[in-house]
C-alpha cells in the first residue's frame, strides 16, 4: 500500500511538472497583460509535434530536435503576441479572451494539417528502469522531473534576480509607474510571451515523450494549467508551483486507486472546490 | 406607424422564413434551415449570459448535451410521451445549471469562461464514460421523431420556438432585469455599490441561458434522432460564442443571424474541408478584432449615417 502510494506520486511528480511548467506560462502572461492565453496549451503541443517530426522524419537526434523547437515556440509566441494579442490591447479583456479561442482553433488546425489525426509518441530511446526498494522509476520519468525542476529554477533567476525580470516584475505591478521609470512596454510583452512559450514548448515535448501528443490534449492542458493557477492563486509563482505539482501527484494516486477514467475530472472538482471554499486559492492573498 | 417601423425586418423576416419550405427545393437546405433555427435558441440563450452579461460562458454545447440526453432517455426509460420528454429538457438543464453556475460565477472575465469549460469537459467525460445509460462513444439512435419525422412540420415547430424565444429574450432585455445585466456587464462594483445583489441577476442570465441550450439539445436530438458525447463538446461551445460575436453580441437580431452563418458558413467553406478549422479560427479573430460590434452592430451603425445625412439634405 505504502510502496504503491510512493510509486504513484512519483509517477505523479513527472506529470506534475508538466503542469507546472504550463502554469507558470500561463500565470507570467497573465500577471503581466491580463490576457488569459488559452492558446497556450496548442502552441506548446506544436512544440512537441515538431521535435517528434524532426526526430522521426527529418532522423534529429533528438537532444538537437529540442533547441529547434523550442526556438521555434519562441518565435511563435512572439508572432502571436504581435498579431493577435496587441490589437485588443485596450479593448475589452472578452475579446482578448474570444482572440485567444480563435487562436487555439487556428493553432489546432495547423497541427491536424501538418501532423495528422493519430497519436504520437516521440522516440527517446530512453527505456532504463531504476529500482529503489519497491519503486521503479524509469529513466525518461527521472529526466523529466529533473529537466522541469531546472527549467522552474532558471526563470525564477531569470525573473527575479536579472534587469529584464526587474522589468517584467514591475509592469505587472503597475505599468504606468513602469512607463515613467523608462521600462520599454512594447518589448516586455514580446519578452513575456516568449519566455512562457519556451517554457509550454519544453512541457509539450515532455508529454510527447512520455506519453503521447494527439488532437485536444493541448486544450485539456491548458484548461488544467487554468485549475492549477485557481488551485495556487491567481498570479503567484511559488502558488503555480505548488499548484501543479499536488495536482499531478492528486491525479496519479487517483488513478492508482480511485478510477483512470475519471482522472481527469479530479482537476476540474478540485478547482471547483477550491472555488467555493478559498476563492483566491491556496496561496494567494485575500482580496 | 412610426413606433411599428422598426418591426418591420423582423416580420418580413418571418414571412420570408415561413415562405421558406415552399421555396427551398433542395430538401438537404431545409435540413440545414431546422438545424439554424435550432442554433437560433441556442445562440439567443448565449447571448443572455455573454452578449448582455458579458460573461463568457463556454459550456452552452454541454447544456446541450443534457437537455439532449435528458429528454432522450426519459423517454427510453419511463417511456414518457415524446412532448413531455422535450418540455423537462430545459428543466433538467436549469438545475443543473443553478448547481454549476453558483460556483463558477464567483469569478469573473477569463476564469468564468475557463471553469465553465471545465463544465463542458466534464460534461463530455461523464457522458463518454457512464455508458451503462448513454451508451457512450457509440451514442444513442432511434430517437423517437415527432410526427413520424416530417421535415415541413418540424421545421415549423423549430420557427415558432425560435421566433417566440427571441421575442422572450427581447422582453428580458427591455425589462428592469435586462438593465441590471447591461449594467453589471458595464460595472459590475457600481451594480453592487448600489445595493443590488448582482450575483442573483448573474445567475438569473446564466440559468435561463441554459434552459435555451437545454430545449436546443432536445429539439436537436428529436430531430436528428441520432446523439453521442462528441456533438456536445467544447468546439461546439465555441461555435455559440462565434454565433453571438459575428451576428452582434448585445443585439437581438445578432444571435438569429450569427447562428445561421454558423450552420451555413461551413457548408460554403466545405471546399477547404481540412482547413475549415483553421479559417474558422482566423474568422473569429479578424471578426474580434475588425469588427467587434457585429453584422447588426455595423448595419446599424451605416443606418444611422444614412440617416443623418439624409436629415441634414432635408433640413
Amino acid at each position: 500500500m505504502l510502496i504503491e502510494i510512493l510509486q504513484q506520486t512519483i509517477n505523479g511528480l513527472a506529470i506534475g511538472g508538466v503542469y507546472v511548467l504550463i502554469a507558470l506560462g500561463l500565470t507570467t502572461v497573465f500577471g503581466i497583460l491580463g490576457i488569459a492565453h488559452f492558446a497556450h496549451g496548442s502552441i506548446s503541443m506544436s512544440g512537441g509535434y515538431l521535435t517528434y517530426f524532426l526526430v522521426t522524419a527529418q532522423g534529429m537526434p533528438v537532444l538537437a530536435a529540442i533547441p529547434v523547437a523550442l526556438a521555434s515556440g519562441i518565435l511563435l509566441g512572439l508572432l502571436v503576441e504581435m498579431l493577435a494579442y496587441r490589437p485588443v490591447r485596450n479593448a475589452n479583456h472578452i475579446n482578448a479572451f474570444i482572440v485567444a479561442l480563435g487562436l487555439t482553433m487556428m493553432v489546432e488546425g495547423l497541427n491536424l494539417q501538418l501532423f495528422g489525426h493519430e497519436q504520437v509518441v516521440i522516440p527517446t530511446g530512453l527505456s532504463r528502469v531504476f529500482r529503489l526498494g519497491g519503486i521503479t522509476v524509469p529513466e525518461l520519468r527521472l529526466y523529466v522531473i529533473v529537466a522541469a525542476i531546472v527549467l522552474v529554477i532558471a526563470m525564477m533567476i531569470f525573473v527575479e534576480r536579472t534587469k529584464t525580470g526587474q522589468a517584467i516584475r514591475a509592469v505587472a505591478e503597475n505599468r504606468d509607474a513602469a512607463i515613467l521609470m523608462g521600462v520599454n512596454v512594447r518589448t516586455i510583452p514580446l519578452i513575456v510571451f516568449g519566455m512562457s512559450t519556451a517554457l509550454g514548448v519544453a512541457a509539450g515535448i515532455m508529454v510527447g515523450a512520455l506519453f503521447a501528443i494527439a488532437p485536444g490534449i493541448g486544450e485539456g492542458l491548458v484548461v488544467k494549467g487554468f485549475a492549477v493557477l485557481i488551485l495556487g492563486g491567481l498570479g503567484s509563482f511559488p502558488g503555480a508551483i505548488l499548484g501543479g505539482t499536488v495536482l499531478g501527484i492528486t491525479e496519479s494516486i487517483a488513478a492508482g486507486f480511485i478510477s483512470s477514467a475519471y482522472k481527469d475530472v479530479i482537476a476540474f472538482v478540485v478547482m471547483i472546490l477550491v472555488l467555493l471554499i478559498r476563492p483566491q486559492g491556496l496561496l494567494g492573498r485575500a482580496p | 406607424m412610426k413606433r411599428f417601423l422598426p418591426l418591420l425586418p423582423w416580420l418580413l423576416a418571418l414571412a420570408v422564413l415561413a415562405l421558406l419550405p415552399q421555396l427551398l427545393t433542395v430538401k438537404y437546405y431545409l435540413h440545414l434551415s431546422i438545424l439554424a433555427l435550432i442554433w437560433v435558441v441556442v445562440a439567443q440563450g448565449q447571448n443572455l449570459i455573454q452578449g448582455f452579461t458579458g460573461y463568457v460562458s463556454i459550456v452552452q454545447a454541454g447544456f446541450m448535451g443534457i437537455g439532449a440526453y435528458g429528454s432522450t432517455l426519459i423517454g427510453l426509460h419511463f417511456q414518457w410521451p415524446l412532448w413531455a420528454t422535450i418540455a423537462m429538457a430545459p428543466l433538467i438543464t436549469a438545475l443543473f445549471a443553478l448547481a454549476t453556475g453558483y460556483p463558477s460565477l464567483r469569478v469573473k472575465g477569463h476564469y468564468f469562461a475557463i471553469v465553465t469549460l471545465a463544465f463542458n469537459l466534464i460534461i463530455v467525460i461523464v457522458l463518454v464514460n457512464y455508458s451503462e445509460l448513454t451508451k457512450g462513444e457509440a451514442g444513442i439512435s432511434n430517437i423517437p421523431k415527432p410526427w413520424g419525422g416530417s421535415r415541413e412540420a418540424f421545421y415549423y415547430l423549430a420557427l415558432v420556438l425560435a421566433a417566440s424565444l427571441t421575442l422572450l429574450a427581447a422582453l428580458i432585455s427591455r425589462s428592469r432585469v435586462g438593465e441590471i445585466l447591461l449594467a453589471i456587464r458595464q460595472n459590475e462594483d457600481l451594480v453592487a455599490a448600489v445595493g443590488i445583489a448582482a450575483w442573483k441577476y448573474k445567475l438569473f442570465a446564466f440559468v435561463v441561458s441554459a434552459m435555451y441550450a437545454g430545449l436546443g439539445g432536445a429539439l436537436y436530438a428529436h430531430f436528428q434522432g441520432f446523439i453521442n458525447p462528441e456533438i456536445f463538446g467544447v468546439a461546439q461551445s465555441l461555435d455559440a460564442i462565434l454565433a453571438v460575436i459575428l451576428g452582434g453580441s448585445g443585439t437581438i437580431a445578432g444571435p438569429a443571424i450569427g447562428a445561421f452563418l454558423v450552420v451555413f458558413l461551413p457548408e460554403l467553406l466545405r471546399f477547404a474541408d481540412s482547413f475549415r478549422l483553421i479559417l474558422y479560427g482566423l474568422i473569429l479573430v479578424l471578426a474580434t478584432i475588425f469588427m467587434p460590434i457585429g453584422i447588426v452592430g455595423i448595419a446599424k451603425a451605416a443606418f444611422a449615417r444614412i440617416m443623418r445625412r439624409e436629415a441634414r439634405h432635408g433640413g
